[in-house]
């Protein structure tokens, strides 16, 4: 593509990603006096939090808690951004095996038409009782990423907040999903080579589509691709929305560089079991990997350098990282965090970690300037923990959105304050918790 | 949903189970093949001709109870002193500077003020944790095996709702490399359960985490077996088109039908036995002829004659008060429910019948059968007067941070206010399970005479940070974190990768 068309495809779709203007807390916090781990590689002990109007005003150790300001005492506890999760179904997906209550993607194998065009944001439904169990569990930000059907890809993700809010829309369009690998073979006649030939045939349609939408309409084609989907994938081969590519295998990481290259895209890859054995090219294509801590078993064959060390090795050659888990468990992205200590129980640095679960998916996705540390300027979103924030035992004490303090209760607690005592009691349990 | 979530849905909770089947020894049997070696001990107890023999007749037709006995045999060990750590043994015990002295394979001294032996191997394990192995009661390992292909893939027979015939050892690859990432996580013994797509799954089989040739190698000497049922949505959802059961009430009826076949089942052999007794081979009466076996009904004997234990894959509270009442309307006892998301709801009923349940940490959701699932159920469920609380896996990844699970476990209730040390909640990783599955005789907890199974740990086992450094099992160190040459690789992960080998159990 020369420069001149790609600018003009960017003149005709740029900013198709429309950013959603959250409500700021009006009020003015003080977190004082604790341990407060920045996101970017920096703890300061004894270290002060001001909150205004929704953002971070002030960070430091010797801060004095403005006129008014509600102060909270966290010392002993551990202070972070909150906790940013970068594969989720959040708001999509409220039970999987449940046909109604799941719409992660469609079903395989029903000839459904679309991919690239689906859109999470039409789907999220935020008063599900998963985000809450999760936000308990100091989750504050996620990408709602929808799942391939027929197609290699599976439609627009979008991040959300854990608010729960009907406006917690953080920003749509944030990424493109891909399905590639096996999973893309499994599209694709049960090949690889067909997986990546579809792959440059659609992106070469998307081109022509961007280049000139109204004459490619009236053109005669094959109309194998939904025009619907091709213009989905105008900000892809534009380069301006990345695509969230689902790959392991260090062959398939190879081609994708080379794809990548040849079309000037933005990449981030999820899972990359054997993303360690290609760390350099990774590096210097620029491309993110959002790893699986534990994966470690040789599941398939392009899963065969599958190593707990993953993490510090890709750490190791540059590569930015965060982490996702290995099963369908968006009912319970806390345990991201315990996955960031698995991580440094193999080898990576704690910082590195911090950073993975905060500031790098907040980078990926574009928000870099808004979220993902504990920095002047930024959206206030900060957990209080009552222990090390990777430890398995530790548990968030307080969680702020956007700088509101959120109500931490949810349905678990609901069913705990039910059934914590099982006596007969006055009247049934259907009369108890429910509050 | 990606392709590899839904893979691992469909394995883990769609329509994975566990299926244990027939017992073949009793206790007094699996002491004496701890004593004697356990492949003779087996093969002499089990073979027909042993039971029931009789000077005059030929002997009645007894099937065999074992006719694929362990042939496990434990690594040579030395005489091994573990000094200086603290230890849980798993009797609600811990021992601050404690130390574990293992001879011959056993273990032989627990204590605070011991003395190493002339000779011994010393371990000091200054800062370091040592507990029991950890045993998983809930596994799929060899079943379901890496690589996951149609090929390996052997833990459900979804040809029908009634498949007690089956046994899990007869699906167990022991090339499974997830074996060894197990051991790496501490885990000594493990069940290793059919399916749950099935009402009755069929038998499970119990294992020794040794790296073997075959099965046989691996089964844990005196172990009864197990029989796998399952509750609730994945019979219905799996034969609800093809002949049922289509609901719930189908599911019952599908167990109660059974049960009755089976007691019929008994009663014919019971008979024939009685008949045999009486019969006078000089006498006029021909000689009474034996039942046709019916590997199904003999799985489900086994349950009725106490041999069997049966492990009840069971999400909801009130279908699990449901699943006591068939029990009792059989006579037969239900050991341990398994996933129990519910079990905090009934609780009571769990501990008044003496039945455990094993549950995940803190995952569920992903039906809705598994919407109620919170954190504090294992606390509550141990909150209970006899409350057995056991922390499974089933899941390849799961299985190598039992650890980890129990102590999110562990902290979730003690952020209700309960008081739960950690050496009363290893024995939800180990005891419980070894009770539950009928080896806590030999194993499960740290006390003299037992089977040297155990972990020395770098650090307190209820962090994200700790790891297993070294795992002895039978008094033998089959894993060393810092001994590459001390730790097993499958034949699938040799020569891989550019002629490679990959693998091994801390990969």
């Amino acid at each position: 593509m020369t420069m001149t068309v790609r600018k003009q495809i960017i003149a005709a779709i740029a900013s198709t990603a429309c950013v959603f203007t959250p409500v700021f807390a009006q009020q003015t916090t003080a977190i004082m006096d604790g341990r407060v781990l920045t996101g970017d590689g920096q703890t300061i002990e004894g270290g002060d939090v001001i909150i205004r109007d929704g953002r971070i005003a002030q960070v430091g150790s010797d801060l004095s808690a403005p006129a008014g300001a509600r102060v909270i005492d966290a010392s002993g506890k551990t202070v972070t951004p909150g906790i940013f999760a970068p594969v989720t179904t959040l708001g999509i997906e409220e039970i999987s095996l449940d046909a109604e209550a799941n719409d992660s993607g469609p079903n395989r194998g029903e000839g459904f038409p679309l991919g690239a065009a689906l859109d999470a944001v039409d789907a999220i439904r935020s008063s599900s009782m998963v985000i809450p169990i999760n936000r308990a569990g100091g989750v504050t930000r996620a990408l709602v990423v929808p799942s391939p059907g027929d197609s290699l890809f599976g439609g627009k993700a979008a991040v959300i907040d854990l608010s729960g809010s009907d406006n917690s829309i953080t920003r749509a369009g944030v990424a493109q999903v891909a399905t590639l690998g096996y999973g893309g073979a499994n599209r694709a006649g049960d090949t690889r080579m067909g997986s990546w030939a579809m792959m440059r045939e659609m992106l070469d349609e998307a081109r022509s589509y961007s280049a000139n939408p109204n004459d490619y309409i009236r053109r005669a084609r094959e109309g194998r691709h939904a025009i619907a989907d091709l213009k989905a994938l105008a900000p892809v081969v534009s380069g301006n929305q990345p695509v969230l590519a689902f790959v392991d295998g260090e062959t398939d990481l190879r081609t994708l560089i080379r794809v990548k290259n040849a079309y000037g895209l933005r990449v981030i890859v999820v899972g990359g079991n054997e993303a360690w054995k290609v760390a350099p090219a990774l590096a210097a294509a620029n491309i993110p990997v959002i790893l699986r801590p534990t994966s470690n078993l040789p599941s398939q064959f392009e899963d065969l350098g599958a190593t707990l060390e993953n993490a510090v090795r890709l750490h190791r050659a540059g590569v930015t990282i965060a982490f996702t888990g290995t099963d369908s468990d968006s009912f319970n992205l806390t345990a991201l965090t315990h996955l960031g200590g698995i991580a440094v129980a193999s080898g990576l640095p704690y910082d590195t970690a911090v950073a993975a679960l905060t500031r790098n998916p907040a980078e990926m996705f574009g928000l870099g300037d808004d979220l993902g540390t504990v920095a002047p300027g930024k959206i206030a979103d900060i957990v209080l923990w009552d222990g090390d924030p990777l430890e398995v035992t530790s548990a968030a004490e307080m969680v702020f959105i956007n700088g509101a303090e959120q109500d931490l209760s949810n349905r678990q607690s609901a069913l705990l304050a039910r059934y914590r005592d099982l006596s007969r009691g006055a009247l049934p349990h259907a009369y108890r918790g429910g509050e | 949903m990606t392709d590899w979530k839904k893979a691992a849905l469909a394995l883990s909770a769609g329509i994975v189970g566990i299926g244990l089947a027939a017992c073949a020894q009793d206790d007094q049997q699996g002491d004496s093949a701890a004593a004697d070696g356990p492949a003779e001990a087996a093969a002499a107890s089990d073979t027909p001709a042993a039971q029931g023999s009789d000077d005059d007749k030929s002997g009645a037709v007894r099937p065999p109870k074992n006719p694929y006995p362990s042939t496990y045999n434990p690594y040579p060990s030395e005489t091994t002193f573990i000094t200086g750590a603290t230890v849980l043994t798993g009797t609600g015990e811990r021992i601050d500077n404690g130390s574990v002295l293992m001879e011959n394979g056993r273990i032989s001294a627990v204590g605070a003020d011991l003395e190493a032996p002339e000779g011994a191997v010393i371990i000091d394990a200054e800062s370091k944790w040592v507990t029991p192995g950890i045993i998983d009661i809930h596994s799929h390992l060899g079943d379901y095996p890496s690589p996951q292909t149609a090929s390996t893939s052997d833990g459900n027979e979804i040809t029908g709702p009634n498949t007690a015939e089956v046994w899990a050892e007869h699906s167990i690859w022991p090339q499974d490399a997830g074996f060894t990432r197990a051991l790496a996580g501490g885990v000594t013994a493990m069940q290793i359960l059919p399916g749950s797509a099935n009402l009755f799954g069929g038998r499970s089989a119990i294992v020794k985490n040794v790296a073997s040739r075959t099965v046989q190698d691996m089964k844990f000497p005196g172990a009864p077996y197990g029989l796998k049922m399952a509750c609730g949505e994945n019979p219905k959802r799996v034969y609800g088109d093809r002949g049922g059961p289509f609901t719930r009430m189908g599911n019952f009826s599908g167990y109660r039908k059974a049960w009755i076949a089976a007691k019929d089942y008994k009663k014919k052999w019971e008979d024939y036995w009685s008949a045999y007794d009486e019969w006078d081979p000089d006498g006029d009466e021909d000689e009474p002829s034996a039942p046709t076996r019916d590997l199904q009904m003999e799985t489900l004997m086994g349950v009725l004659d106490g041999d069997i234990r049966v492990n009840m894959h069971c999400y909801r509270g009130d279908e699990m008060v449901q699943v006591l009442d068939m029990a009792e309307e059989f006579g037969y006892k239900v050991t341990t429910f398994h996933h129990a998301i519910e079990a905090y709801k009934i609780a009571d009923y769990l501990a008044e019948n003496n039945v455990c349940a094993a549950v995940w940490a803190d995952w569920g959701g992903f039906k809705l059968e598994a919407y109620d699932t919170i954190q504090e159920n294992a606390a509550l469920i141990h909150a209970q007067d006899g409350g057995c609380a056991i922390i499974h896996s089933d899941s390849a990844i799961g299985i190598q941070r039992l650890n980890q699970e129990a102590a999110k476990a562990m902290a979730a209730g003690r952020r209700m206010g309960l008081d739960l040390p950690e050496e009363v909640v290893i024995s939800w990783i180990t005891a419980n399970p070894a009770k539950a599955m009928g080896i806590l005789d030999q194993t499960g907890t740290l006390e003299a005479g037992k089977m040297a199974d155990l972990v020395v740990w770098n650090q307190n086992p209820f962090s994200v940070y700790a790891l297993a450094e070294h795992v002895f099992i039978d008094g033998a160190q089959l894993f060393d974190r810092n001994n590459e040459a001390i730790s097993p690789r499958v034949d699938f992960e040799i020569g891989q990768g550019g002629n490679q080998t990959t693998g091994g159990a801390g990969q």
